[in-house]
This record gives structure tokens, sequence and C-alpha cells, in this order.
């Protein structure tokens, strides 16, 4: 009996885990740097970052990616002494270790592309291993003077880390508890297990320790985990988190116990050495063990391509229905099948969107990384702020999207904020903020901004330099920003407050994913940008509609109204460029001919008898698109159109509705800003332009 | 049918452990990410073998040997510790607490496989 398995066929499989260990290791790192710059410890990321990298080191050796082991090993050998003092880190030691993160993360994208990874840079594991003597010379933490209750048990198998990490939370103002867990069958059956239980109290408080004590248990059992824990939370919601009775909570510090003069007691063994490792709660571990499953894309991907055919198979199928009902077969039954198949096929595909959707936080989780790579390379104070939530999208859009969001970023700390004297000298913090926020919205789109408390775009430089009168709007600044290849970044770089490259978001954020961009900035204040992109962009209910004899298709989320257009209400105000009006609810708003702006040739003076319109936002306005007629809303499969030579603005690609003839795909509001500029309006709205 | 815990705190890892040891019959298995998860489903059932990781969150492959060897019940679980924990320290202590076996990643199918008939086998008697 020969084991006939290849680890080599797990690379695809590490590489995924490598990338997740990587970001945990990137947040830790981050985390610790944090704490140093402030002269503190941080016990638990320094063990956190420990266990990733042995975690790639251990994933490293069995694919045999001997660089990445070496690397790791070394880094590791730090950590160690890092964690032997208490979770202190010399400041000196961040760099290297950021270096042998990106080392590994360079190795592991070679692996992903094919490539083999190169071996370790010259000079990397030496200045690694000269870490070790630096962090020998960081003594062990003093211990903060407050005293413990622990049972001689739990006090033997506590570290000094752990003590530490206890004593330090009580001095800072909140409660040390131990929560006593007692596992069961009944309890495992109905989903409460120590698992769940660390769970739900990782959003309660910090985990110092969990240990596990054999014996009588309350409630008969003979095992009970005792959590050591930091928190702010009232018993009663510990002890719910922990399934109620048997459960129970008791405090580590006496309200009477006075401050030692002493130290307490500690273990003298070392840490890292002599218990394997010891964890807190870490939410990125409970995804990636218990009930989660890891999925490669391209599987992902080949799920929604059976999808698609389906899709396109049951339009077709309802067309013949539809055709036989009309020669007047006896269809009610073929109809009842095919009402009951297209409800399955919604719930398939909600399947499937839901199995391809990403954390934002996690697509965003890169970020701190790069701005602390600015931060340095521009000698600029800056505080990057996330605000995300648990915002989902499809990890097609969040792929896309990544580059736009990261080139907001970089362009907000390189160009937008001020240096540090220059805001001192204004009166700001010297500190810039940069703010990146999400929600997303219940019609299928996510709304995003990022924004900074800089300069602000100064339109009369941004025109000089485009040699454009200056823009009177927002919109219309936005215009000169976003055109291909403008840049700020040499003479106009000190006052216009923004880089090259905002083509290339409003391309990603407008032509690829279908979305909007919007500008909104204040000379000396800061800027933002608003985008609002489609949470899934390959399977959407469309509007399926006529015009000048051709079909086309239209996202039903980006629709935001369908109305009858009556000839007889229809304004066309002198000297409004010739816009025609149409009433909406007793306010005007412009109606464009989609036929002209698809230059589709039809006479002039069309009847407009029966004329439809679609509402759609343009640049946070109402505007109407006048079509022929309505065929009907329908699920559609959206294909890009990859010929470069064949993408047009404003199509955003091409469906197959059933009949095995292509149908465009359009994005109404970027082909009306494409084709007609932006609509001006009788009445622009105050209050939302502040460009200058 | 042999019951396997398999324990260790990369998904990866425990799938890989699980494919080696696919090859000897009947075998079924259980995946535990993290010490303590896997002392919970010791008390609650009875397994034939444990792989064990040693540097996992919330407490090490260590600790674990310690906890089933107290127990009278667990006292005869064959345990094999996979680690890339390779120094002699580390396996002495590891055997010292109980473990039966002290495989270092990166080891082979056949190598984990053949340890595993081991001891499969002599606790079948």
């Amino acid at each position: 009996m020969t084991a006939s398995v290849d680890l080599a066929d797990f690379l695809p499989a590490y590489l995924a885990e490598a990338e997740e260990l990587l970001g945990a290791a990137q947040r830790h790192l981050l985390a610790v740097e944090a704490s140093v710059r402030r002269g503190l410890a941080h016990p638990r990321a320094v063990r956190e970052l420990f266990r990733a990298l042995h975690t790639i080191k251990g994933l490293s050796a069995m694919v045999d990616v001997e660089s990445i082991v070496s690397i790791a090993h070394w880094m590791e050998t730090s950590l160690r002494h890092a964690d032997r003092a208490g979770g202190r880190l010399p400041e000196a030691s961040v760099e290297p270790l950021m270096e042998g993160l990106r080392e590994i993360e360079h190795r592991v994208r070679q692996l992903a592309s094919g490539k083999p990874a190169t071996p370790v840079p010259a000079g990397l594991l030496e200045r690694l291993e000269a870490l070790e003597a630096a962090a020998l010379g960081t003594g062990p933490a003093k211990p903060a003077p407050v005293t413990l209750e622990l049972d001689a048990t739990l006090a033997a198998r506590l570290s000094a880390a752990e003590r530490e990490q206890l004593t330090a939370g009580v001095a800072s103002g909140r409660r040390a508890v131990r929560l006593d867990f007692v596992p069961g069958a009944e309890r495992a059956a109905s989903g409460i297990t120590i698992n769940s239980v660390r769970e739900h109290v990782a959003k309660l408080g910090e985990t110092v320790k969990v240990l596990p004590l054999s014996g009588p248990a309350a409630g008969g059992g003979s095992l009970t985990f005792a959590l050591l824990l930091l928190t702010d939370a009232p018993d009663a919601a510990l002890l719910e988190a922990a399934g109620g009775p048997p459960a129970s909570v008791r405090s580590l510090v006496s309200e009477q116990a006075p401050a030692p003069a002493g130290a307490p007691a500690m273990p003298s063994e070392p840490e890292l050495e002599s218990v394997a490792a010891r964890m807190e709660d870490e939410p990125e571990e409970q995804r990636r063990g218990g009930g989660t499953l890891r999925v490669e894309v391209s599987r992902l991907d080949e799920a929604l391509e059976r999808l698609a055919a389906l899709v396109v198979n049951r339009s077709r199928l309802t067309r013949a229905v539809a055709e036989l009902t009309a020669a007047g077969a006896p269809t009610r039954e073929l109809t009842t099948i095919l009402q009951e198949n297209g409800r399955q096929l919604r719930d398939m595909r909600a399947a499937i969107i839901r199995l391809r959707m990403v954390k934002v936080a996690d697509v965003l989780e890169r970020l701190p990384l790069l701005v602390r790579g600015l931060r340095r390379s521009t000698g600029k104070a800056v505080r990057l702020e996330l605000e995300v939530g648990d915002a989902e999208l499809d990890k097609a859009v969040a792929d896309r999207l990544l580059p736009a969001l990261v080139h907001l970023v970089r362009n907000a700390v390189d160009h937008a904020l001020e240096s540090p004297e220059e805001r001192l000298a204004v009166g700001k913090p010297e500190e810039g903020v940069v703010r990146l926020a999400c929600h997303g919205g219940a019609s299928g789109l996510l709304e995003l901004s990022v924004t900074d408390d800089g300069r602000g775009v100064d339109a009369t430089a941004v025109a000089a330099r485009a040699g454009v009168p200056v823009p009177s709007t927002a919109d219309g600044l936005l215009d000169v920003l976003c055109r291909p290849g403008f840049s700020t970044r040499d003479a106009a770089n000190a006052t216009s407050g923004r880089g090259m490259g905002m083509d290339i978001v409003r391309r990603i954020a407008v032509d690829q994913l279908g979305g909007e961009l919007r500008l909104e900035t204040r000379l000396g204040v800061g800027t933002t940008f608003h985008l609002r992109v489609p949470l899934t962009i390959t399977l959407l209910d469309a509007l399926v509609f006529e015009c000048a004899g051709l079909r086309y298709a239209v996202a039903v989320g980006s629709v935001e109204e369908l109305i009858d257009v009556d000839v007889a209400r229809l304004v066309r105000p002198a000297g409004a460029s010739g816009v025609t009006l149409v009433e909406r609810r007793g306010s005007a708003v412009p109606l464009l001919a989609l036929e002209r702006l698809l230059e589709r040739g039809r006479p002039e003076g069309r009847s407009g008898a029966g004329a439809k319109a679609l509402i759609v936002r343009q640049r946070g306005e109402p505007v109407a698109f006048a079509v022929d007629r309505l065929l009907g809303q329908q699920e559609i499969v959206l294909r890009p159109l990859e010929d470069p030579l064949v993408r047009v603005s404003g199509v955003v690609g091409a469906t197959d509705l059933g009949d095995g003839q292509p149908t465009l795909v359009l994005d109404l509001a970027a082909l009306g800003a494409a084709r007609g500029g932006a609509v001006r309006r009788p009445e622009p709205r105050q209050g939302r332009e502040r460009a200058p | 049918m042999p019951e396997v815990l398999v324990v260790d705190d990369s998904k990866v890892m425990r799938d890989m452990v699980v494919a080696c040891l696919r090859p000897y019959p009947g075998l079924t298995f259980t995946h535990a990410s993290s010490g303590l998860e896997a002392i919970e489903r010791l008390s609650l059932q009875p397994y034939d073998l444990l792989v064990l990781d040693l540097n996992m969150p919330d407490i090490g492959g260590i600790e674990v040997v310690e906890f089933v060897r107290g127990q009278d019940r667990l006292r005869n679980l064959p345990i094999i510790i996979v680690t890339t924990r390779g120094d002699e320290a580390s396996r002495t202590r590891a055997l010292a607490v109980g473990a039966n076996r002290f495989m270092t990643k990166p080891f082979t199918p056949d190598a984990i496989l053949t340890e595993a008939r081991g001891l499969l086998e002599e606790k079948r008697g």
C-alpha cells in the first residue's frame, strides 16, 4: 500500500492560504509598529505574527519552497525574542520584518504566476539574523502593579506575556475575568462549542488565554474551558455568550486587593519555545477553520458559466413556449413548470452570487501597508481611517475596483496632503487624514468615498495646466482631471493636489464597472471622491427595450424610474441648448433621445406616441432617456466586449437574450455623459458644486 | 471503521494529511483547527488516531498531548505529531509527554502513512 498523493497538487490551495496568512501577518506587524511608536508592548500581535509566519514556513516546506522557509524562519527567530520580552519589539526591527513579508509575498506571487520562487535576496537573512541580537537587548516588560487572583493550576500555565496583557488591561480600566465554559454532547449538537463560544466572546472583549481543565465540572461534565478575558461587558452578556449555565464568570482582580510592591510571581520558562503556542481569539482564524471552505475563483467562474448557459437556455425555452401558446397549443402545465424553473434559477443565481462575494474589509486589507510605505517615502504624517463595516461585493468587481482605490489613496497621500510644515503653517494638525468609507446599498450598488483633509483641488491651476477655461462645476473639474494623460504631478503639484491617472480611476469605475465617479473639493479643506459601483457585474436583472428598431438592455439597478412620455407635456425652453424637458412629478427632467446618442439614423420628428423614458442618475441628477418600447425585464449574463476596437463609452457589454442575437447592454448615464457631455439644466442645483 | 482526528490550524495542511492517509482502507476523518477544538472533540467521542500539529492557536500540541495522557479513557490513543519544529528539544519534549511518533514537516506521504498504519495495527492488536 503506497500513498499516491503528490503534495505539489496542493500548490493552488497553498497559495490561497499563504496570501491569507500574509494579509494577517501584515496587519499584525502594523499593529506592532503602532504600539512600538507609542512605546507599548503588543504581545498578542507579536504572537499572531509569529504563528502566521510559522504556518507559512510549515506549508512552504511541504510544497518545497525553500526561500520562503528560510525567510520565515529568521523572522520567527526575532519574534521569539520579542515574545520573551513581553511583546516588545525594537523599533529598528519593524522595517526588516516588513521587508521579509514583502519578499515572501513576492515569491508567493511568482509561484502564483507559474514561475519558480527566486532565492533569498542578498543580505536579507543577515539583516533578519541581526534582529536577534537587537531584540536580546530588550529586557522583559515591567509588570503592572496589579495582583491577579488565579488558582495555582491556572497561574502555572500563564506566560509572562499573558500575565502582563491581563495586568496592563486592568491598569487601563478593563475588567479581567475568568469565564468557565463546560462543553457537552447536547450543547455541541445545538451548536454551542468552544469555537462558537470563542467567537461570541471575541465580540465582547479580548481573550487572553483559554485553558482546558479536566476533572468534575459544573453540570456533570468532566471538562471545563477557562477563558481569561479582558472586557467591559457585563457578566450576563458573557454568560449568554457561553450558552448560559453551567457557564460561570468570576473576576480575576479583587476589588480590595492592594497594589503589591513587588512583581507578581511569573513563570521563568521561555515563551514560544516552552509551550508550542498560546493564542487568543482571532477572527480570521474563525474564518479559516470551522465551517469555512476555500474555493479557487476559477471554480466559481465555472459555476457561473454553467449558470449563464442555463439562463440563456431558459430564455430560449420561454420564447418557444410563448410561440406555442400563440399558436394555440395547450401550454398551461408547461408554463407552470417554466415559472418554477425560473424561480429555481433565480435561487441558484443568488446562491452563486453569494459564493462569489468577498468582504470589502478583506479586499482593502493591504491599504494600511500602502499608506505606511507612502508615509515613509513622502515624509508626511498621515493616518488612514477605514470605515468599511461588513459590506461585501463580487470578487470580480473587487479585483477591478482595488487598483482604483489604491490610486485614489496614493494620490491623496502623495499629492493632496500637505507636508507637516505646510499643515502647521495653515493651522491644520500635523497629521493628515485619509478616510475610506464604504456602504453597501440595498439597490445592488456599493458606495465608496475616499476623503482627504489636504489642500483641495485648485480648479484654476488645473485649468491652466490643461489649457482649458476654468471649470465652473465639480463635474467639469473632474472631467478635466480625468482627461487621459492629464497630470498635475510636476509644476502644478503643490497647488493642484491631484496626481496623474484619474482617467484610469474613471475608466475602472465608470467604463468597466458601469458605476459613477464624483468629486467634491474645497480649497484648503480637502477633497472627496465618491464612487458608486454595482455589487456584481456578471449576472444582472435587466430591462430590455427597443429603440430605433434594435433591442438593448440596461441594468435594472441603474434605472430609477420608468415613465410614459406625454408629448403634449414636453417643454423645449429657449436657450437651453435645445434640451427637451419632460415633466416628472412636478419637476422638469432633461429628456434625451436615445437613438441620437446611439447614432441610429431616424427621421426627425418622431411621433413619440406610446414612447417611454428610463430615468437614470447622471452625476447625481435625473436624466430621462426616451426609448420606443419596453420589452420586459429579464435576467441576463453580461459578456464584456473584450476587443478594444469595439469598446465604446456607455456600452458595458453584450448579452444573449436567448435567440442567439447579441444585444448590447448600455450604461445610460455613461452614454449620456460621453455623447452629450453634462446635460445643461435650466436651473443648476445649488450646494453640491463646491469647486471654485 | 477507524476514526482519525486531524488537528492543524492550517486547512491546507489538514487536507494534505488526509490525502496522505486516504490510501489506508476504511479510515474516516474529522478536522479540528485548534488544540481547544481537538480537546473538546476528544472529550465527546472516541477516536482511533490523533494527528496533531504543535504550533496552533489557543494551546499548542504539547498541551493537547498532556491533556490526552491525563485522561484514563484516552491513555492509549495513538498520537502522531506533525510539526515544523524539527529541533531535538521539541522532539524530546513531545515524546516525553506521551506522543507516539514525531514527524517533521516536510514529511512524505509514504512516511506518515507508514507511521499511521503501524500505530493503527498495533492498537488493533
